[in-house]
């Protein structure tokens, strides 16, 4: 038996492929350094500053975030003697793995879903769902003020945006016909953000909300709570409460990009008869567009009070989104599709 | 929810202007250490000590609001010499103000640090010696920020 053959076949499965390499794990780590990097540029270049720059002064400071993540990887992990010990090392742990499981969800290209199933879409909500509950954990047994006060922001900001999120996706997939993910690309003959665009602008405002990014960063909140739920977290486990956020922002984009965008079409053909594993080349790249215009309004917006957040959530896009449903069910009768 | 669509347009008109500065950016800072912001006239940052002028009358610790300025008294003297703690220090200016002889003066150097509490305090001897920014040392170049129309600010070489 051919070993070697053996392991790369497993490597190029879909099943190892994607939520690995493209669009996974790696993907996301790198797409994780350079969003950071891009968010602080963008926000620097729009307040009339510079922005990171020594690191790799060539290219723009670019490598300031790997800088940063060497520098957390080498400080000590502190227990605070106050906290509940083991809920304090594994929600993080938890949250971390949670936020990678989507990408075993997302197919990249036609042909090459990691699992294959008509229902992936509820699936990978579901998952993404299940993240506000370790960050519950994470701030419950830190016994700090601060971080009690972020678990309990994010515990009420899951209830304002969980429904809009779940109702406009749903009423894409009344619209399509289909609760796979796979599937919604090939019946997108125009993108989705046209044909639904209440449920496309709700599922937009709802995944900021998700992911915690500014007008939303109420979970965070730097200037009142300090960090929220990661304050007493050190080392390289804050940075991974740093890189959440942005993991959920990436699976969401590209969610965000599959229902409303999409997908992968138009699908180059060479890179397709090559490997279908790098043929969602278009996916990742309208992804990562949508994920630099969100960090984009950082610099354009001051933070919602939690009040107002939930107020917008449940009054306007709850509302909305049931709006969205309503005429998807009414497109879904006139075209037929 | 009528709140909210009267408010959408502004909304947009917020990501919009965002949107021009993000294609047409306006810088307003320099890259410090290459560059280095003259201060402006009058500018009060550490302070100089001209023992030759000095009649050690002792009023600049008198009037120093913040209790920084201190009178050190060698041994075999009667009257002491003006020493300041930069722990302390407001940079008022009143100790240089107050000055009978003009034996200090408030220097333009602003961008020290110290790797320790016990360096900000300075003797009259280290006082005397003239500051050094080190962006300066280094061979920073000089620019001063010009009131522009168009831009708002921008920076020339001084």
């Amino acid at each position: 038996m051919d070993i070697v053959g053996f392991i790369v076949k497993l490597f190029l499965s879909p099943q190892v492929f994607a939520p690995i390499v493209f669009p996974g794990l790696l993907t996301a780590l790198v797409v994780l350094l350079i969003i950071i990097w891009a968010e602080r540029k963008i926000a620097a270049r729009i307040q009339m500053r510079v922005g990171p720059l020594y690191v790799t002064r060539h290219l723009g400071g670019v490598l300031q975030m790997l800088a940063d993540g060497t520098r957390y990887m080498f400080q000590e992990f502190i227990v605070p003697e106050t906290a509940d010990r083991i809920p304090f090392i594994v929600a993080p742990i938890l949250a971390l793995t949670l936020a990678i499981l989507p990408f075993a969800f997302i197919p990249s290209a036609p042909g090459f879903s990691p699992i294959s199933s008509p229902l992936t879409l509820p699936a990978v909500l579901a998952v993404i769902s299940a993240i506000p509950i370790s960050v519950l954990l994470m701030g419950w047994a830190s016994n700090n003020k601060f971080s009690i006060q972020g678990a309990v922001r994010e515990a009420f900001m899951s209830l304002g945006y969980e429904v809009p999120l779940f109702i406009s996706a749903i009423s894409m997939s009344i619209l399509y016909g289909t609760m796979s993910l796979e599937e919604m690309v090939t019946k997108q003959f125009i993108p989705g953000l046209i044909l639904n665009p209440i449920a496309a602008f709700t599922f937009l405002v709802s995944m900021i909300m998700s992911a915690g990014k500014l007008p939303f960063d109420i979970v965070e909140g730097e200037q009142e709570i300090v960090a929220g739920p990661y304050v007493e977290y050190t080392g390289i486990i804050f940075g991974i409460g740093m890189g959440l956020a942005y993991l959920k922002l990436y699976a969401l984009s590209l969610i965000y990009t599959i229902i409303f965008l999409s997908g992968w079409e138009p699908l180059p053909k060479l890179l397709y008869d090559i490997y279908p594993g790098i043929a969602g080349i278009f996916l990742f790249v309208k992804a990562f567009l949508l994920m630099l215009f969100i960090v984009f309004l950082r610099s354009v917006y001051g933070r919602y009070r939690l009040d107002q957040a939930l107020k917008i959530g449940w009054r306007v896009y709850f509302v909305l989104s049931i709006v969205s449903l309503i005429l998807s069910l009414g497109l879904r009768v006139i075209l037929n599709v | 929810m009528s709140n909210s669509v009267k408010n959408f347009p502004r909304h947009i008109e917020a990501i919009w202007t965002g949107l021009k500065y993000l294609v047409k950016p306006n810088r307003m800072t320099v890259y410090y250490p290459e560059y280095f912001v003259e201060p402006p006239e009058g500018y009060r940052g550490l302070i100089r000590y001209y023992p030759d002028k000095c009649i050690q009358c002792g009023l600049c610790a008198m009037v120093c609001p913040a209790g920084a300025m201190k009178m050190y008294v060698k041994k075999g003297e009667k009257k002491g010499r003006p020493g300041v703690n930069y722990q302390r220090c407001i940079f008022c200016g009143f100790c240089v103000d107050i000055c009978p002889q003009d034996a200090l003066e408030m220097t333009k150097i602003h961008d020290v640090a110290f790797e320790k509490f016990e360096d900000l305090v300075f003797p009259p001897e280290k006082m005397a010696l003239e500051p050094v920014s080190p962006a300066l040392k280094m061979g920073a170049k000089k620019v001063k920020p010009v009131f522009d129309e168009e831009r708002g600010l921008r920076h020339e070489s001084a």
